[in-house]
């Protein structure tokens, strides 16, 4: 599903180059849960942008279900982000002016699906993260818990290939981070590909993969035996 | 993105600032509603001075007396001119080519008395043909006939004025009226002529509404000359078939008048064709400057759009880094943010359309100015927000455009 081939990424700050990733080869298959876990400055964020087709690496190759990711244009990769990738990012990252409906239906509307199908898509997927009663609200009128879920609802509406969760849990108090990660856990039950970027311990363990990064390399990669 | 969807993103970018969208607007809608405004005056003047000469007749050669002090006079009858004559008039329409109708006219300021009312009047004499020549309407009865002035009947024509000064409730066709110490028979009442307030070339403004027409011979019969030495009439008017030969015929008309006054300038010449041509040319360098000006506070309302996009776009760096992350292509954002500026321009301009319209409507409603809304001032107006909306907008939805999702996202 993802295979990461030798890329590298360098940051061009003044005359000098600062390598955020040296040469990361990675295989993620479909249906995975995987953690990826590093100290601030390691370059996970730098690898999520990658993932995520918002950022494009120096060298190497990014194949996503067998396309080079790592050769497309501006417009090539909005599209890829629109249908392949579902962002969850830790401060939700919600449209203030839009209800919950209207924030989930945004990437359809970007996709260009007629009005009543985007309704009835993101309808689903409000009611899978457990908020068909906040339909109306504004992200302000929600709890972060909840902010949340739309969030997960809104990455979820285009059946993405994968979740991109960006700490998830990292403005939520402990009882709704677990609340949040048991959905994840769900929904990777149901055949999502998850990766999840965080630098709690707790929170990755809640992956049945581990890589842990460290100056923009790969330092291990650790499959767990999940006890259900 | 569908169009649609781009409108309502615009309307409701538009409507959840709805004041700063309001100051942003300013700019264009006092742009608009000045050339409206200014459009409407510039067409109302337009209208009245054509409507002016019009009047006057576009195909008319006036030949008027000049006002001259007794001195000058007799200085010019000591030098042989014998003044405007009858037979100036006669000479001109065997003279002159192309040629359609000659009138002549004198007159004479005297008091009009019916009962026991009396009023100031310009007492006119004229020939049968004047009415269709001025452009005259009747109200009742009918004008001074062929045979009238060939018999040399007592009867005149009342401008609108004097017949209601002089006849509040009865029918005045058919009464007899005094007129300096003839009576006359009333045949018929003008209809009242708002116009001839001013001054055209070196015709002095007159109320029409106060003129009492009468067939010159009976005038020339009954009245005195207000001094000895006055002209026999005070003006001659040429109508030609052919506006395009006009100016020609009045050099033709001057030459004439010239040998038969032996030198002596003791007349004008107006060809009102001559000046609503002059008026045109005036205009179109006022119509210009109009346009400058419009131009400039048009661009000025454009700049406005610019300077809060720009700074909406600064404001807004997050929000495009979200819809760029779910899926946003780069002209999504663009045209996002174009329509939004060409909402703004678009309101501005209806707006702008209506205060406009209504600055006109109150202009000429409190002032003695005219105003005439036009259509297409409106259309090029409106035309010219939405334009510059595009224009200036353009620019700040390209900044939107090229910000990068990577760093829009993070954007504190």
């Amino acid at each position: 599903m993802i295979k990461l081939v030798d890329v590298i990424k360098n940051y061009a700050i003044g005359e000098n180059e600062i390598p955020a990733l040296r040469n990361i080869n990675l295989h993620i298959a479909k249906g995975e849960y995987v953690s990826i876990m590093g100290p601030s400055g390691s370059g996970k964020s730098t690898l999520m942008n990658i993932l995520g087709c918002l950022d494009t690496p120096s060298s190497g190759h990014y194949f996503f279900k067998g396309t080079d990711v790592s050769i497309l244009n501006d417009d090539q990769l909005s599209a890829m982000r629109n249908s392949e990738i579902g962002f969850v990012f830790q401060n939700f990252n919600l449209l203030p002016r839009l209800n919950s409906l209207q924030n989930v239906e945004l990437p359809l509307i970007y996709a260009g699906m007629p009005a009543a199908e985007r309704k009835k898509r993101a309808l689903e997927a409000l009611e899978r993260v457990g908020l068909s009663g906040r339909l109306d609200h504004k992200p302000g009128e929600l709890s972060g818990g909840q902010r949340q879920r739309v969030a997960i609802a809104r990455a979820l509406v285009t059946h993405p290939g994968i979740l991109l969760a960006d700490e998830p849990t990292g403005a939520l108090d402990s009882k709704t981070g677990v609340e949040i990660m048991a959905l994840f856990q769900e929904l990777h039950d149901e055949g999502n590909t998850i990766i999840l970027i965080t630098h709690e311990a707790e929170i990755a363990d809640y992956a049945h993969r581990n890589i842990f990064i460290k100056d923009g390399m790969i330092h291990s990669d650790k499959c767990r035996v999940v006890s259900d | 993105m569908q169009l649609d969807e781009n409108i309502k993103l615009a309307l409701s970018g538009v409507s959840d600032h709805k004041f700063r969208s309001f100051l942003t607007m300013l700019g264009i809608i006092f742009g608009v509603a000045s050339v409206i405004t200014m459009l409407s005056i510039g067409e109302g003047a337009k209208r009245e001075a054509i409507a002016k000469y019009q009047d006057l007749g576009v195909n008319n050669i006036i030949v008027r007396e000049k006002n001259l002090s007794d001195n000058e006079l007799e200085e010019v009858r000591a030098r042989f001119s014998q003044g405007l004559s009858l037979q100036d008039a006669e000479v001109i329409r065997e003279i002159l080519p192309g040629v359609n109708q000659v009138a002549s006219q004198a007159e004479i300021a005297t008091e009009v008395k019916y009962a026991d009312k009396s009023v100031k009047s310009t007492v006119v004499g004229v020939s049968a043909g004047y009415l269709e020549m001025m452009n005259y309407t009747l109200k009742s009865g009918e004008f001074i006939q062929e045979s009238q002035y060939n018999s040399r009947m007592k009867v005149c024509v009342l401008g609108a004025g004097v017949a209601t000064l002089l006849f509040a409730q009865t029918d005045p066709i058919g009464q007899m009226v005094k007129i300096d110490d003839q009576w006359m028979e009333v045949v018929g009442v003008l209809a009242s002529k708002t116009l001839f307030t001013e001054t055209v070339g070196e015709l002095a403004a007159r109320d029409l509404n106060t003129d009492v027409y009468l067939p010159l011979s009976t005038f020339l019969n009954r009245f005195t000359r207000e001094k000895e030495l006055s002209n026999e009439i005070q003006q001659i008017t040429v109508q030609v078939e052919n506006s395009a030969t006009i100016v020609q015929a009045s050099q033709l008309v001057n030459e004439i008048l010239k040998r038969r006054h032996f030198n002596n300038e003791d007349y004008n010449i107006v060809v009102p064709y001559e000046l609503l041509k002059q008026e045109e040319k005036e205009r179109q360098i006022y119509n210009f400057l109009l346009g400058a000006i419009a131009a400039i506070s048009l661009l000025v309302g454009g700049i406005g759009i610019m300077n809060i996009m720009l700074a909406t776009v600064m404001e807004r760096t997050r929000e495009i880094g979200i819809r760029r992350s779910i899926g946003a292509r780069k002209a999504d954002i663009m045209s996002q943010f174009v329509a939004e500026a060409v909402a703004i321009s678009i309101t501005g301009g209806l707006i702008g359309v209506v205060l406009g319209v209504s600055l006109s409507l109150i202009v000429s409603f409190f002032t003695d100015v005219s105003t005439c809304i036009r259509l297409y001032s409106i259309v090029i107006a409106f035309a010219f927000s939405v334009i510059v909306g595009i224009c200036f907008g353009y620019l700040p939805a390209k900044n939107a455009a090229n910000l990068k999702p990577v760093d829009s996202i993070r954007y504190e």
